[in-house]
C-alpha cells in the first residue's frame, strides 16, 4: 500500500536529517526576509520567533506537567469516591 | 405563517430542522438516510437564498417577536451552521437510533434559531431548545457515567440559562425594549441596572462559550457523548454563544482577560490530558479563547477576525473530533495510553485528522492560518502586545497537542496490536468533506472574506507573516521530539472548576443527612402531634358526614379520576430524562403552533 510506504518512510533517518535543515533555513531566512508589519521589539530581532515558539513548547510542557503534578491530576474514578 | 410561505420565496433554516426531523422516526433505512441528507442540503440553500431584512414578526401577549432578522453576521453564521449540519447528518447517518438524530436535528435548528432571533426572547426560547436537544446526544451513550455527565450539562445550562434569562428581564424592565440589540458592558462590576442587564446577560452567554471558570461542562460532556453527537456538539454550542456575545457585547473589555486566560487555560489543560476527545475538548475552550478575546477587542479586523476563526473551527473542530470519534468507534476507546502504532491499519483516518491538527494550528495553506492570524494581528496592531504574545504562545501549544500530542500517540507512539480498520464509508466521506474545506479555505479565502461582516483589509500570506508562523510551529515541534519523554500521558483526570459544585453537593448531601433525621425526628412528631392529631378527630366527623350524603355522588368522579391517574402515572418515572424529554416535545410543540399558526 502506497500510503503505508510513504507514512513509514517520513519516518527515516534522512527525513530527520531534512527536518533539521529546514530549522536552519529558517532562522538564515529570516536575517534577510522584508518586515513590513512590525508591532513590537520582538519583530525586529531574526529568529525571534523561533526561539520564542522552542522555549514556548518546553515552558507549556514543563509548567503544566508541574501544575498537574501539584495535585491537579487525579486517579480516574476521583469524584466516584 | 403558512399563508405567508404562499407568497414568499423563502423559509426560516430552521424549519427545515425543527419540521423535518419530525418525520425521522417514521422513514426506514435507506430512505431515511436520504431524507436526512437531503432536509440537511434544504436547510443550507435556504440560506443561500436568504435576502437581508427582518421577517416573520408576531405579536405575542404584549411582546413582538422576530423570528428571522437577517444580516451579513446572521448570515454567515448560517452559512456555516448548516454546512456543519451536511457534514454532521453523513457522518451520522449510518447510526440507528432515531433518537440521536432527532436530538441533532432539533439541536441546529435550535442553533439556527437563535442566530436568526430579532428579540431576546426568540433567543432564550431557542437557546433552551438546544441545551434540552443537546443533552440527549450525551445520554444516548447509553453509560453510567455519560447520565451523570449529561445531568451535570443540564444543570450548568439551566443555571446559565436562568442568569441569561434573569438579564433579559431587567433589560426589558430598565428599556421597556426586548429587541437583540448593542448592549456592550465596561468594566468587571455592574454599577447601575442597566450595567446589570448587561453583565447578567453576558454572563450567561459566556457560560455557554465556556470561559473558566463556567467553562467545565464542556470537557465533562463531549467526551461523554456519543461517537457522532461530540461531532454536532463540538460546533454549535460555543459558537452560538460566540455569535451571541458579538450580537450584544462587542468591545466589552472583560472580553479580552477572559478570552486570553482561556486559551491559555485550555492548553495547560491539554497537556494534562489522557482522553483524546477531552483533549481536544479542552482545545476548544482554548480557540474559543481567541474568539472570545476578539470580540472584547471590538475593532472591525478583529471582529472578521472572530467570525472568519468560528467558520474555520467549526470545519477542523468537527474534523478532528471525528477523526478521534472513528478511533473511538473502530477500538472502543480514545484513551492515549491504550492506543499506539494504528498507522498500519488506519492511515486514512490518521491524514484526515492530521489535516485536521495543521488546520487548528494555523499552518499556513491550512484554513487555521487565514481565521487566527487575523484576530491575533488586530491585537497586534491594537498594541496590546501582552494578549498578542499569550495568544502566539496558545498556538505554539495549540500545534504541541492538537497537531503533534493526538496523532503520534494514537498512530504512532507504542504500539498496543490493538485490530483496527477504517471506518464506515459514511464516515470517511464525511472527514474528507471536512478535509477539503479544511485546504480550501487556506488556499482560496477570498470567498470567505467576502462573506465577513465588515471590509476586509488583510492579506494573511504576506512574507514576513509566513515566515513567523512558520518559525513558531516547525520549533514547537523541535521542542516536541525533545521532550517527548516529558510528554508521556498519564492515565489521570484534571481537576477543573466542577470541582466545587461537584464536591460541594456530596457536601451538601453529608450536611442534610443528619438535618434531614432531626427533621423527621422532631419537626415531623411536632408536626403529628399539634396538627395532624386535631385534624384526624375533625375528619373522623366529616367522614361520617361524607359516608352518609355525599359519597354515592362522588363515587363515580373517584373512579373516573382514579381511572386517569393511572393512566398518568406511567408518564410519572420518577427519572429526569424522561420529564426532560417532555419539556422538550413542549418546547417543540410549542414552536410548531407559533410557525403555523397565522
Amino acid at each position: 500500500m502506497k500510503l503505508l510506504d510513504l507514512i513509514q518512510f517520513l519516518s527515516t533517518k534522512t527525513v530527520k536529517k531534512i527536518a533539521y535543515s529546514v530549522l536552519v533555513l529558517l532562522i538564515a531566512v529570516d536575517f534577510i526576509i522584508p518586515r513590513h508589519e512590525i508591532h513590537f521589539f520582538g519583530d525586529k530581532i531574526p529568529g525571534f520567533w523561533s526561539l520564542f515558539g522552542f522555549i514556548a513548547c518546553v515552558l507549556i510542557i514543563i509548567v503544566s506537567k508541574w501544575i498537574g503534578h501539584m495535585g491537579l491530576m487525579k486517579d480516574e474514578n476521583y469524584y466516584d469516591k | 405563517m403558512i399563508s405567508e410561505i404562499a407568497n414568499i420565496q423563502f423559509l426560516h433554516p430552521s424549519v427545515f430542522y425543527i419540521l423535518g426531523g419530525l418525520l425521522i422516526p417514521f422513514l426506514k433505512g435507506r430512505v431515511k438516510q436520504g431524507y436526512m441528507l437531503f432536509v440537511s442540503l434544504l436547510a443550507f440553500f435556504a440560506v443561500v437564498n436568504l435576502p437581508y431584512g427582518t421577517f416573520g414578526a408576531y405579536e405575542f401577549l404584549s411582546w413582538k417577536l422576530t423570528f428571522l432578522e437577517v444580516d451579513k453576521l446572521s448570515k454567515v453564521f448560517a452559512y456555516i451552521f448548516t454546512i456543519m449540519g451536511v457534514i454532521g447528518v453523513i457522518y451520522s447517518i449510518h447510526v440507528k437510533n432515531d433518537g440521536e438524530h432527532f436530538s441533532a436535528f432539533y439541536y441546529v435548528g435550535g442553533s439556527l434559531g437563535v442566530i436568526f432571533a430579532g428579540d431576546f426572547l426568540t433567543l432564550f426560547l431557542f437557546w433552551e431548545m438546544m441545551a434540552f436537544s443537546s443533552v440527549f446526544l450525551i445520554w444516548f451513550r447509553k453509560s453510567k457515567s455519560s447520565l451523570d455527565s449529561g445531568f451535570r450539562y443540564l444543570l450548568w445550562h439551566v443555571a446559565g440559562g436562568l442568569i441569561l434569562l434573569a438579564g433579559i428581564m431587567l433589560q426589558y424592565s430598565v428599556s421597556g425594549d426586548l429587541s437583540v440589540q448593542y448592549l456592550p458592558f465596561h468594566g468587571w462590576w455592574p454599577t447601575d441596572l442597566q450595567s446589570l442587564a448587561s453583565f447578567l446577560i453576558v454572563i450567561g452567554f459566556i457560560v455557554n462559550a465556556a470561559v473558566p471558570p463556567f467553562g467545565a461542562w464542556l470537557p465533562d460532556a463531549y467526551p461523554a457523548a456519543t461517537v457522532t453527537g461530540a461531532v454536532f456538539m463540538s460546533a454549535f454550542t460555543t459558537k452560538t454563544a460566540v455569535y451571541a456575545l458579538i450580537r450584544v457585547c462587542a468591545g466589552s473589555e472583560m472580553l479580552i482577560v477572559l478570552g486570553v486566560v482561556m486559551a491559555i487555560y485550555g492548553v495547560v489543560y491539554a497537556v494534562l490530558e489522557n482522553d483524546a476527545r477531552r483533549l481536544l475538548a479542552y482545545h476548544i475552550i482554548s480557540q474559543v479563547g481567541y474568539m472570545v478575546a476578539g470580540v472584547g477587542l471590538g475593532t472591525p479586523m478583529a471582529i472578521n477576525g472572530v467570525v472568519a476563526h468560528a467558520f474555520c473551527h467549526i470545519l477542523y473542530k468537527s474534523l478532528l473530533f471525528m477523526g478521534t470519534g472513528s478511533v473511538l468507534y473502530v477500538t472502543g476507546t480514545a484513551k492515549l495510553t491504550e492506543l499506539g502504532g494504528l498507522y498500519k491499519t488506519m492511515p486514512r483516518t490518521m491524514i484526515y485528522t492530521v489535516i485536521g491538527g495543521l488546520s487548528i494550528s494555523a499552518f499556513p495553506l491550512f484554513s487555521g492560518f487565514v481565521s487566527k492570524s487575523m484576530t491575533v494581528t488586530a491585537f497586534g496592531e491594537a498594541h496590546l502586545t501582552w494578549a498578542f504574545m499569550a495568544l502566539m504562545l496558545a498556538s505554539a501549544g495549540t500545534f504541541l497537542h492538537t497537531g503533534l500530542k493526538v496523532p503520534y500517540f494514537i498512530w504512532f507512539g507504542k504500539d498496543q496490536g490493538l485490530k483496527a480498520k477504517e471506518p464506515p464509508w459514511n464516515m470517511e466521506l464525511a472527514m474528507g468533506i471536512g478535509a477539503l474545506f479544511c485546504i480550501g479555505l487556506g488556499i482560496f479565502y477570498k470567498p470567505l472574506y467576502a462573506l465577513l461582516p465588515h471590509a476586509v483589509h488583510f492579506e494573511p500570506y504576506t512574507a514576513y507573516h509566513t515566515w513567523e508562523t512558520l518559525q513558531v510551529l516547525l520549533f514547537t515541534q523541535l521542542g516536541f521530539f525533545l521532550l517527548l519523554k516529558k510528554l508521556w500521558c498519564e492515565d489521570t483526570i484534571s481537576l477543573d472548576t466542577d470541582w466545587f459544585p461537584r464536591k460541594g453537593a456530596k457536601a451538601f448531601m453529608w450536611i442534610t443527612k443528619p438535618l434531614a433525621k432531626i427533621e423527621y425526628k422532631f419537626v415531623g412528631e411536632i408536626y403529628e402531634f399539634i396538627i395532624q392529631k386535631p385534624i384526624m378527630g375533625t375528619a373522623k366527623v366529616f367522614k361520617i358526614i361524607d359516608t352518609v350524603v355525599v359519597d354515592g355522588a362522588m363515587n363515580g368522579l373517584g373512579k373516573l379520576t382514579l381511572a386517569w391517574s393511572r393512566k398518568i402515572q406511567n408518564a410519572q418515572s420518577g427519572q429526569i430524562q424522561h420529564y426532560a424529554m417532555y419539556m422538550v416535545a413542549g418546547f417543540i410543540a410549542l414552536i410548531i403552533v407559533i410557525m403555523v399558526l397565522p
